[in-house]
This record gives C-alpha cells, sequence and structure tokens, in this order.
C-alpha cells in the first residue's frame, strides 16, 4: 500500500523530456560503491518522494510498508497463476458446504516480534476491529469471527460468501491485540513502532530512508536478505537513473528501450507479466443516463472490429502487450475458465473492416462525402479523454484515431488532467475514455467481472460509480455474479455455466472495448539476488507495488552466491 | 492613529476576502479526494476492492452531509482556532505538521535566494546606471536575456552542466537522504551544498528585474540638481554614487523587496520541482495533484498571511518614511 504516485510518474516518463535528457547524462556520473558483506544482503528499493510520512498502519492507504512484510495474511493467494494458496499464518481453511463458514487452523509456533504469542484471539481480534471500524475496512469483509481455541478460528457470514475467502485470508493483515487494543482510532494510526509477524521488522527511520531487517525469531526462519532499505526517489526518472546507476535491486515501471534491459542495465533482468486489460471505457447505458453514439452496440463493435491491435502494440507499448479475450477473463491465467461459447477467442490483431462496415451499416449509418457514417444527418463522432502525461496511452489514442479514421469513426482525443479524467470517469461524463480492468485477490475471473460489471457497483450518470464506469447493467450477469458466490470455488463444472454466461454477454454488448492486455514490467538486480520469479516460475506476481506479493518475493531472495 | 485603525481594518477585510476564496477555490477543482486515491491505487496495479470506496471515504471524512456553507462556516471557526485539519495526501498526519516540515526549508532557499539577487541586482544596478553609456550597459540586456529565458529550461541548462556533466551540485534533493534532519555540522553543510544550485537559479534567473529597476532610477537620480550640486562641490565620485544618487533611487527598490519576501513563503514551486527540494511548493503540488483541500487551504492560508503581513509593514514603514502618504488629499 504505497507509492501511490509510483505508476504515474511511471507514464509521464517522457513527457518530462527535458529532465530525461539531462538526467540521463547523471546516469554516467553514479558510480557504483563498494559492496560489503553487510550490503551484499541489503536490498534497496525505491520509495516514494519527498520526506516519508511515518505510516505503518496496514490499513491505511497511504502506508509506507508493513503488508506482507511486518503483518502477515491467514495465506498468500498468487493472483497471477492458479495454484493454491500458500499457508503463511494459517494452515488450512475449510468452508461449509453452503459458503457461509469458513473454518480456519492456525500455526501453533509464532511469536509477535516482541516475544508475545499469536494466538487465534488476534485473528479474531483483528476481524473483529475491522467490523466496528468500518474506516479500515478497505475489503468490504461482514462476517462474524470467533475464536474456538488458541489455534482455530472461525467466520460466519449471513450470506454464502465462497468468493470473500481470497480477501479475508489473503489481504486482511493480522495485528497484535495486545498492541492494537490501545488505539482509540486504527485508521489513522500511523503505528510508528509496528510489532508483527513478518519476516520483517522496522530497524529504523529517518526522513528519506527506512530500513526493515530480517526478524531472526520468524516462524519460517529467518529470511537471507537480511536488511531492505526504501530510499526516497523523486519520480520515475530519478528511479530509473538510480537503476542504471546499480543503487537500486528493483523496479516496477517501464524502461527505455525494455527489449534490451539486460545489455543496457549489466547485471539486471527484466520480466513482462500481462495482467491488466487496457480497454477503451465506454459510456454504454443509456438507460443510466449515457449520451453520445457509442451508447450504440454497433458503433462499440466497428471500433472493436476497426483496431490494428498489433500496430498498437508495436507503436504505444513496445511489445510488451498481449492479446486479449473479449470476454474479460485473462488468457493465460484463466484459460481453463475461459468460456467455449465465445465468438471469438481473442480480440483479432488485425483490423476486420468488413465487419466493422457491415455493424454500422446494419444499425442504420451510411458513409458522407467526407468518408465519416453518419445517421441522422449527425456525423459518427467520438471524443476520447485521456490522462496528459500517459505517453503510451496518448501513442495508442492518437494511432487509434488514424486507424478508426478509415473505418468512417472520427474520434477526437482529449487529454485532461488526473483529477478531471478520474472525475469524468466516476460520473460517466465522457463518450470514451482509455483505462484498464484490472484484477482481484485470487486467480479468478470473477473478480475483475464483480467489479466492473455488476450493477451494485454503478450508478447514473451524475453520480460516482465504482469501478463499474461503463454503466454495464444486465440481469442475467448480475444473477450469474450472486450464483458464484455461493459455489465452492473449487467445483468447476458448477461454475462454468455460469462462468460461461458473464463472458457471453460481455463480449455481446462490449461495454468496455477491449484493446490489448497490457504487461507489467519490472527490472531487477540479478548479479546481486537469486531466486526473482520469472515467467517460468511466477511464484508470486513481481510487482514491486504487489502487496503481500513483494514480501514473498523478498523471503526467496538470497544474496547470489550463497 | 486614525490612520492606523484605517489601515488595519483594510487588512481584516483583505484577509477574511482571501480565506473565503481559499475556502471556495479547492472546491471548484473537478475530482474528490477519494477517487483519486482510488484510481491511484488501481493504476498502481493493486486490488481495490470496490467496497474500499466507503471505507475511505469515512477514513478521509468526505462523506458528511453537511452543506457547503455548514462547511464555510466551520472552516472559518478552524481557521480561527489555528486548526488546519487533516492533509488527505499525507494521510494521517495534520497540515499543520506537513506545512511546518516544509516550511523553513522554502524559507531557506528562497529567503536568501531572494535577498542575494536583491543585494546583486542593486549593486550592479547602481555601478551600471553611474556608468551609463559604457560597456556596462551591456549588462542589461544580458540580465533580462536570463530573467527571459523560461526558469525551468535555465534550471535544467544548469544542472545539465553543473551537476550531470561536472558533477559539482547534486541532482536533486534537500539533503543527503542517509542523514537524519537536525542541527548538527554535517546535516546543514549537506543542506547548504543540496541549496547552492537552486538558489544559483533564482539569483540568476531574478538578478535582472532588480538590475534594471536600479539601473534606471539610478539614471533619473543622477540628472538630479543635487547631484550637480554635489558634484560642483568637489566630492568624491564613490561619495555622490553611494551617499547621494544610489541611496535615493533605492527606495522603489526597497519597496519592492520587502513585497517579494511576503512571497517568498510561496516558494518556488518550478524550482522545488525541478530539484524535488522538499518545500512548500511541492506541497502546494501535491495538495492539487489530490485533490487535498485542507492542506490547500492550508498552504494558501500561509501565503496570503506572509504577502498581507509584508505589504502591512511597507505601508506602515512609508508611513514612517514619507510622511505624504498619511495624509489624504
Amino acid at each position: 500500500m504505497m507509492f501511490l504516485k509510483a505508476r504515474r510518474f511511471s507514464r509521464t516518463r517522457t513527457a518530462a523530456a527535458g529532465l530525461a535528457a539531462v538526467a540521463m547524462l547523471a546516469t554516467a556520473c553514479g558510480g557504483s560503491s563498494a559492496q560489503s558483506d553487510a550490503n551484499k544482503a541489503t536490498l534497496v528499493l525505491p520509495g516514494p518522494a519527498g520526506d516519508f510520512q511515518i505510516n505503518f498502519n496496514p490499513f491505511s492507504p497511504t502506508s509506507l510498508e508493513g503488508a506482507g512484510t511486518i503483518f502477515e495474511p491467514l495465506f498468500f493467494f498468487n493472483n497471477i497463476r492458479d495454484v493454491e494458496p500458500r499457508p503463511r499464518l494459517g494452515k488450512t481453511f475449510k468452508w461449509n458446504a453452503d459458503g457461509t463458514q469458513l473454518d480456519i487452523e492456525l500455526r501453533d509456533d509464532v511469536k509477535w516480534a516482541d516475544g508475545e504469542k499469536f494466538t487465534a484471539q488476534d485473528v479474531a481480534f483483528t476481524l473483529d476491529m475491522i467490523t466496528k471500524n468500518q474506516a479500515i475496512n478497505g475489503t468490504g469483509y461482514k462476517g462474524t469471527a470467533t475464536a474456538v481455541d488458541d489455534t482455530h478460528v472461525t467466520v460466519k457470514f449471513a450470506e454464502p460468501s465462497y468468493m470473500d475467502g481470497p480477501q479475508v485470508l489473503g489481504r486482511i493483515y493480522i495485528v497484535p491485540e495486545h498492541k492494537w487494543k490501545d488505539f482509540g482510532t486504527p485508521a489513522t494510526e500511523p503505528v510508528k513502532e509496528p510489532v508483527g509477524t513478518g519476516p520483517f521488522m522496522l530497524e529504523e527511520f529517518k526522513a528519506q530512508a527506512f530500513t526493515l531487517k530480517a526478524n531472526p525469531g520468524y516462524w519460517g526462519g529467518e529470511p537471507a536478505v537480511k536488511k531492505v532499505r526504501y530510499i526516497s526517489m523523486s519520480g520515475n526518472q530519478a528511479t530509473v537513473d538510480a537503476l542504471k546507476a546499480g543503487q537500486i535491486d528493483w523496479q516496477t515501471g517501464p524502461v527505455p528501450d525494455i527489449k534490451n534491459v539486460e545489455k543496457n542495465y549489466p547485471g539486471y533482468k527484466a520480466v513482462t507479466i500481462p495482467m491488466n486489460q487496457v480497454a477503451l471505457f465506454t459510456c454504454s447505458n443509456a438507460a443510466l443516463g449515457c449520451q453520445g453514439p457509442q451508447t450504440d452496440v454497433a458503433v462499440r463493435k466497428a471500433i472493436y472490429y476497426g483496431m490494428n491491435r498489433t500496430q498498437l502494440n508495436a507503436l504505444a507499448f513496445e511489445n510488451t502487450a498481449s492479446e486479449i479475450s473479449p470476454g474479460a477473463a485473462l488468457l493465460e491465467r484463466d484459460k481453463d475458465q475461459i468460456s467455449g461459447k465465445l465468438k471469438e477467442k481473442t480480440a483479432p490483431m488485425q483490423p476486420d473492416t468488413a465487419k466493422a462496415t457491415q455493424a454500422l451499416e446494419a444499425a442504420g449509418y451510411t458513409k458522407g462525402g467526407d468518408g465519416i457514417y453518419q445517421k441522422d444527418g449527425k456525423p459518427l463522432a467520438l471524443t476520447l479523454k485521456v490522462v496528459a502525461g500517459w505517453t503510451d496511452y496518448i501513442t495508442a489514442v492518437d494511432t487509434m484515431t488514424q486507424q478508426l479514421q478509415q473505418v468512417g469513426i472520427k474520434i477526437t482525443a482529449q487529454q485532461l488532467s488526473w483529477n478531471e479524467w478520474s472525475d469524468a470517469r466516476g460520473r460517466g461524463n465522457y463518450e470514451l475514455l482509455i483505462d484498464s480492468i484490472y484484477q482481484g485477490p485470487a486467480p479468478d475471473p470473477f473478480y475483475n467481472a464483480s467489479y466492473f460489471f455488476s450493477t451494485s457497483n454503478t450508478a447514473k450518470v451524475g453520480e460516482t460509480a465504482q469501478p463499474n464506469f461503463a454503466r454495464f447493467s444486465n440481469p442475467d450477469v448480475d444473477a450469474a455474479l450472486a450464483a458464484l458466490k455461493g459455489i465452492d470455488p473449487e467445483d468447476d463444472a458448477a461454475r462454468q455455466p455460469y462462468l460461461d454466461t458473464i463472458q457471453t454477454k460481455i463480449e455481446e454488448s462490449i461495454p468496455y472495448i477491449p484493446i490489448l492486455t497490457g504487461g507489467t514490467t519490472s527490472e531487477y538486480n540479478a548479479k546481486k539476488f537469486t531466486g526473482w520469479p520469472t515467467k517460468e516460475d511466477l511464484y508470486a506476481f513481481p510487482a514491486l507495488w504487489g502487496r503481500p506479493d513483494a514480501s514473498e518475493i523478498i523471503m526467496k531472495l538470497k544474496p547470489a552466491g550463497q | 492613529m486614525r490612520y492606523y485603525a484605517r489601515k488595519f481594518g483594510f487588512y481584516l477585510v483583505a484577509l477574511w476576502a482571501a480565506l473565503t476564496l481559499n475556502f471556495f477555490i479547492p472546491r471548484l477543482m473537478p475530482g474528490n479526494p477519494v477517487d483519486i486515491l482510488m484510481a491511484k491505487l488501481a493504476q498502481r496495479g493493486g486490488t481495490v476492492d470496490p467496497s474500499a470506496r466507503r471505507a475511505y471515504e469515512l477514513m478521509l471524512g468526505t462523506n458528511s452531509s453537511e452543506s457547503l456553507f455548514q462547511q464555510y462556516i466551520s472552516y472559518l471557526g478552524n481557521m480561527f482556532r489555528g486548526d488546519l485539519g487533516i492533509s488527505v495526501s499525507a494521510f494521517p498526519a495534520p497540515v499543520s505538521e506537513v506545512i511546518a516540515g516544509a516550511l523553513p526549508w522554502t524559507l531557506m532557499l528562497v529567503g536568501i535566494a531572494t535577498f542575494l539577487s536583491f543585494a546583486f541586482g542593486i549593486i550592479l544596478g547602481t555601478f551600471v546606471g553611474w556608468r551609463r553609456g559604457t560597456w556596462l550597459d551591456s549588462l542589461v540586456p544580458a540580465t533580462t536575456v536570463l530573467s527571459a529565458v523560461p526558469y525551468f529550461w535555465l534550471a535544467l541548462l544548469l544542472v545539465a552542466v553543473l551537476s550531470s556533466a561536472w558533477g559539482w551540485f547534486p541532482l536533486q534533493g534537500g539533503y543527503d537522504i542517509l542523514l537524519s534532519p537536525g542541527w548538527n555540522g554535517e546535516f546543514i553543510g549537506s543542506a547548504i551544498y543540496y541549496g547552492t544550485l537552486p538558489a544559483l537559479t533564482i539569483v540568476i534567473s531574478s538578478v535582472g528585474g532588480w538590475l534594471l529597476g536600479m539601473r534606471n532610477m539610478m539614471v533619473s537620480a543622477t540628472s538630479e540638481d543635487y547631484v550637480l550640486t554635489a558634484q560642483a562641490k568637489g566630492l568624491r565620485d564613490s561619495r555622490i554614487m553611494i551617499k547621494y544618487a544610489a541611496r535615493n533611487a533605492v527606495l522603489p527598490s526597497v519597496a519592492g523587496f520587502a513585497i517579494s519576501l511576503g512571497f517568498v513563503v510561496s516558494g518556488a514551486v518550478i524550482t522545488e520541482q525541478v530539484f524535488s527540494y522538499p518545500g512548500i511548493g511541492s506541497k502546494l503540488l501535491q495538495a492539487v495533484q489530490n485533490n487535498d483541500y485542507a492542506l490547500m487551504q492550508g498552504v494558501f492560508l500561509v501565503i496570503t498571511v506572509a504577502v498581507l503581513g509584508a505589504n502591512l509593514v511597507v505601508d506602515l514603514l512609508y508611513a514612517v518614511i514619507d510622511p505624504r502618504t498619511r495624509v489624504s488629499g
């Protein structure tokens, strides 16, 4: 839960071209320091810009660090590979038949960093505290927890809640009752001296650098990385410079010339993982107040077929993006859940002008003298909102404008400040905008479907929707999502019909016009540490900002040569 | 006495007007802090459960159903008590703490730079004005060009040459990040070292204005009769230049300097951005980017009070220096 600006700065990178040019020179001077033995086991990571505001509260959105490293969840859910959750504080968990009760067995050999014993009482206390303080309930937890004995906790839900499992088990960080019971308002508590069960402890906090040290009493054994130091980095360019100078060991975000990272940054390697689906969000639902030609599914379809995705990938994304499923599931991760009933397995990489034309003409559009389609005397023109400074998206939008011009659709790009753009997106005051669909806490297409396609997460135009910005509303999809909450996630056969319904309805309506699956690129120091996740062994999502994923990775790292 | 009462009354009204604008202008911005926070968490690739929105609304206290007018009244009350509220972007730190952390940096950097720029400008202007018509006159276009060059470009050029290419100065930051801020020689030395280049860029880009103003005043002062009289008396040139011409010519610049001291507090947003300097300007930018109303109001308040205060001091001083301003026509 940190680095709010990191991703955004990554997009502003080329916008600050002047600074970039200047700073490129700097990299030549950033010498590497002599490495003592202590330094060899110190992982140096880039932190946010400026003076740090001390905050190690794992429930705070502005927390500096702690989720996973200092405080642990019960289980680790790898949301990029369909594998069993890895036990952390928990040993096993089991649902009852209708998904209303969750029994968790805990480890009995865990101690808090101050020596007190960790028990089921701490888990029950943490869950209870979240219920009592809705301000820290970022996961939407709605259960009632009871500690049965020292190592068993039971969580009861009012309704079938299989799908809440990964949030409760994997995203709620357990805190010690003996410390936290005195906090009056846990939401505003900065937790200056965090005491957790995790593999690391806070060693030292300075205004622009803080250090975690390995916890010698960690139940899983003391980690090989002895220290993790975060240093203040002023934005993405400084981070890239520091990477070049070998001053930091890991960063997530694009660097110039991604393909040649190993050549340009000796000792470093890069890994790109497809994660978020880049799409043209459309304000699609006229019944909820959306206006514009994009409320017509034929127009959305024409745009879907009019794009040249191969060209977009090359020009805007340095070929780090990959194909996308029109049903909003991830092609690789969700391959077993992707519906066989979809008309197309992947969105076409080449434009299909015939299909685009056919869709428009069937809907009553006729081609005007300027080559742009029109209906009732109004040309088929749309505005597309993009955040100023997001250079990859801006390039994509410019390219797309030209591609769609050939199909007979006129797109006008509009660059907005972040604030204005997010306001327009939330309130539905847009025709098209470019953004991405993000994933849930577990490897399951249910989550992004329930976030972005459920009626309960949308609102009328003018009111804030979160995050069903397209204002998509379909009773069949809502019913399927509700039904999935009551089916054991292990029971693939029972779930598939509902997943089929969701995906085919999404393909039919295209409220978010799929572009490509965006890759998240991370660069890491392979010369100094071994054990980084690779495409073949993706034991955790390899992004620096992943919580608790980063803690899984730091625990696995070993100084090279050991 | 009536003069002073009227002045204070005027400044009170000005302060109230500024406070009111400080309240309403940030709220005209599109967006709200919760959605910005959600969007940023999501953009970073994190999983943002829709229910987090409700939690963050509660946490940041943005779900109040109070009307804008009620908010305004309680805002004025809070300002009166000196309670600036909680910053959203540096949550859960209070605004006063955020500003207190940033203000000394800006005051030192921009304050010293403004003073140096003023001093250089006045001294150079005195000489150039005194020796008008000589080669020294070329200093006027030379420094004005430096003022006219967009500041960020000049700053980046200096960074490229002095920091990147020659390595004389650090690229960015306020001090060596491995040191703990405190009143010790090592830290202060580091702060001075890191502050030199930003200060230099401010001086270079603003010295032209002072120089031009002073030079022109010198030119008109030297054509005054009393200068001629002084020369006729056979006084030394340097004495005439400093005691007679410069002393009279500097008056408007002193007033300008006092006012520019008020603006020192508002910092140099661009300077602080280019050098990632931990001052008030970068906090203001952070507040704007995050719809952090409380922090924006706090920063604006500090700026307003400083500018009004500087103006008040100038007004009062002028009344002392020049009795004509005290009596109404």
